[in-house]
């Protein structure tokens, strides 16, 4: 059994007050565009926990770039180009087929680096990409009132909406394919209970030493 | 108003009103102070007999109560309230009784108006508004109770005043609404139809003036139009509000400008955020696609799933 400590408290502090903020979004956003009716919640509810959700996100992002920029948690978001295409296409070959063969993992979790490169790719794009688009279309939408009439000849409304609804989207794409995606460690808990703990636990020692030494 | 008309020709009934109370006990010294000699012409001097709540009279012709009341602290909250009562009363109202001569007199809002200081640079000048109410139902309706409708009907001169940036959206909502609902009764009645096609009538009630689907649709930044619409021809098209356009930004959610969050806070304007209407986010192609791929990407993950636990099971048979 090897052990490697990868997820700090201020992380995974972060990682559930997020995930928490992503759930209470979906359902008031849901709530809000389809209007009130059944599971959602009542319009003017859902509106006022929705924008207080967001303005939570928003300080939750700035808190993880931070702490990304200030510890030793950020250098699993640097790329490394060298062999990167063909990591890619190792891993994807692995998602597609090999894990079906009962194949080792093409990647092994170490010290230098938790994400194998598709994750890290993912997690890059929603991270940089994705959240921070969203962020500020959020915070168009709250001072909606204050756009110009236009923007590109369109109505400003209405292109921040479908901006923040296709974003919202691409997140909820996102968050199934991670939740689904955690599962494929070496059992089906290992990356849930690593990001619990703090601890990635694998039951062969000589992968984590093995990375752990090259980093 | 409703059938509380106040007018400035009733002097006459004025008099018999003041003489009648003038036999109350209670009111006798005030009373008889303000039909003895000449009266002062500001407007403490007017509202010495005109605050009394029960100065009127029933107009013999049409029956109404009409009201000579007026609410010496509400007018000085009006828009008018820094007028003198001449300003607008203009004669010999200084004499008690106020002579035949200056009763009846019909004050003229548009003219008034119009002479005011940069009138004409107004993005909404009160031409407009005249040429607007010329087209109003109000203004071209046969029923005996549109007749003789003119501003006071709706703006009290004594209490009206504009919607200001800042104000509570729910608080506009309710003054608009209440000037449509004093006279338009049946509305309230809980067995009235009208309105019955709405979506969720009341909310739209509390959330939405009368007047932003009774009046033509304007171009963004305008106010409401004075043209109000007979019920017939008013705004049934929801995506008039609920659309990527959204008109109601531009109208009623005004009031929400800058200045307006400024002076509220921003953080609390951010969080008890008035201004998105349902459906302002609605694409029937982005829905579509949006939960299109999202069911299909379900559909892949419980399938790949399936793929590897039938793989874990392989597996375990080969072991044992």
């Amino acid at each position: 059994m090897s052990a490697l400590y990868l997820y700090p408290r201020w992380l995974r502090a972060w990682h559930w007050i997020n995930a928490l903020l992503f759930l209470v979004l979906m359902y008031t956003g849901a709530s809000m565009h389809f209007g009130e009716g059944g599971w959602l919640m009542p319009f003017d509810l859902a509106v006022t926990v929705h924008n207080t959700a967001g303005i939570l996100l928003t300080l939750g992002w700035i808190g993880f770039v931070v702490g990304n920029l200030t510890t030793e948690n950020g250098r699993h978001y640097r790329i490394h180009l060298s062999g990167f295409v063909d990591r890619l296409i190792v891993q994807g070959r692995y998602y597609a087929q090999g894990i079906f063969r009962n194949e080792p993992h093409p990647f092994h979790v170490s010290v230098g680096m938790k994400f194998n490169t598709l994750q890290q790719l993912s997690y890059l794009g929603v991270m940089f990409g994705l959240m921070p688009l969203l962020i500020l279309s959020g915070w168009a939408f709250l001072f909606s009132v204050s756009l110009p009439e236009t923007l590109l000849g369109l109505p400003s409304v209405w292109l921040v909406a479908m901006a923040h609804l296709t974003l919202a989207y691409l997140l909820v794409l996102f968050l199934l394919v991670h939740m689904y995606i955690i599962t494929t460690g070496e059992t089906v808990t290992t990356n849930l209970r690593a990001m619990i703990t703090g601890w990635h636990r694998e039951d062969d020692p000589s992968s984590g030493q093995t990375e752990e030494a090259k980093s | 108003m409703n059938d509380q008309v106040i007018s400035a020709g009733t002097g006459g009934w004025l008099a018999l009103g003041l003489l009648l109370l003038s036999v109350l006990p209670g009111a006798m010294p005030q009373a008889e102070a303000a039909i003895q000699g000449r009266l002062g012409t500001d407007n403490a001097d007017c509202l010495r007999c005109h605050r009394m709540e029960t100065l009127g009279y029933r107009d013999p012709r049409t029956g109404d109560l009409v009201d000579l009341h007026v609410d010496g602290r509400q007018f000085g909250h009006s828009a008018h309230g820094e007028l003198q009562c001449i300003d607008c009363h203009e004669g010999d109202f200084g004499q008690y009784p106020h002579p035949e001569s200056v009763l009846g007199q019909q004050l003229d809002c548009v003219g008034c108006h119009q002479e005011l200081h940069k009138a004409d640079k107004r993005a909404y000048t009160f031409k407009t508004i005249e040429q607007e109410f010329a087209l109003s139902i109000h203004a071209v309706s046969d029923s005996p109770k549109a007749e003789g409708f003119d501003c006071h009907r709706c703006h009290d001169p004594h209490a009206f005043r504009n919607s200001e940036v800042g104000q509570p959206i729910a608080e506009i909502v309710r003054a608009g609404n209440q000037l449509c609902l004093s006279c338009h009764k049946k509305i309230r009645d809980p067995h009235s139809t009208a309105h019955l096609w709405l979506p969720k009538r009341d909310k739209h009630w509390q959330s939405v003036r009368c007047l932003d689907c009774h009046t033509p649709l304007t171009d963004p930044g305008q106010p409401v139009s004075h043209q109000i619409l007979a019920a017939k021809d008013s705004n049934f098209d929801c995506v008039s509000c609920h659309s990527k356009e959204a008109r109601l930004l531009g109208r009623l959610y005004q009031y929400r400008s800058e200045t307006d969050l400024a002076g509220g806070g921003w953080l609390s304007k951010a969080v008890f955020n008035e201004a998105y209407v349902v459906g302002m986010s609605r694409s029937p192609l982005l829905d579509a696609l949006g939960l299109g791929v999202i069911g299909l990407t379900l559909l892949v993950l419980i399938a790949h799933g399936w793929g590897r636990y039938r793989a874990y099971r392989r597996l375990r048979e080969d072991r044992s």
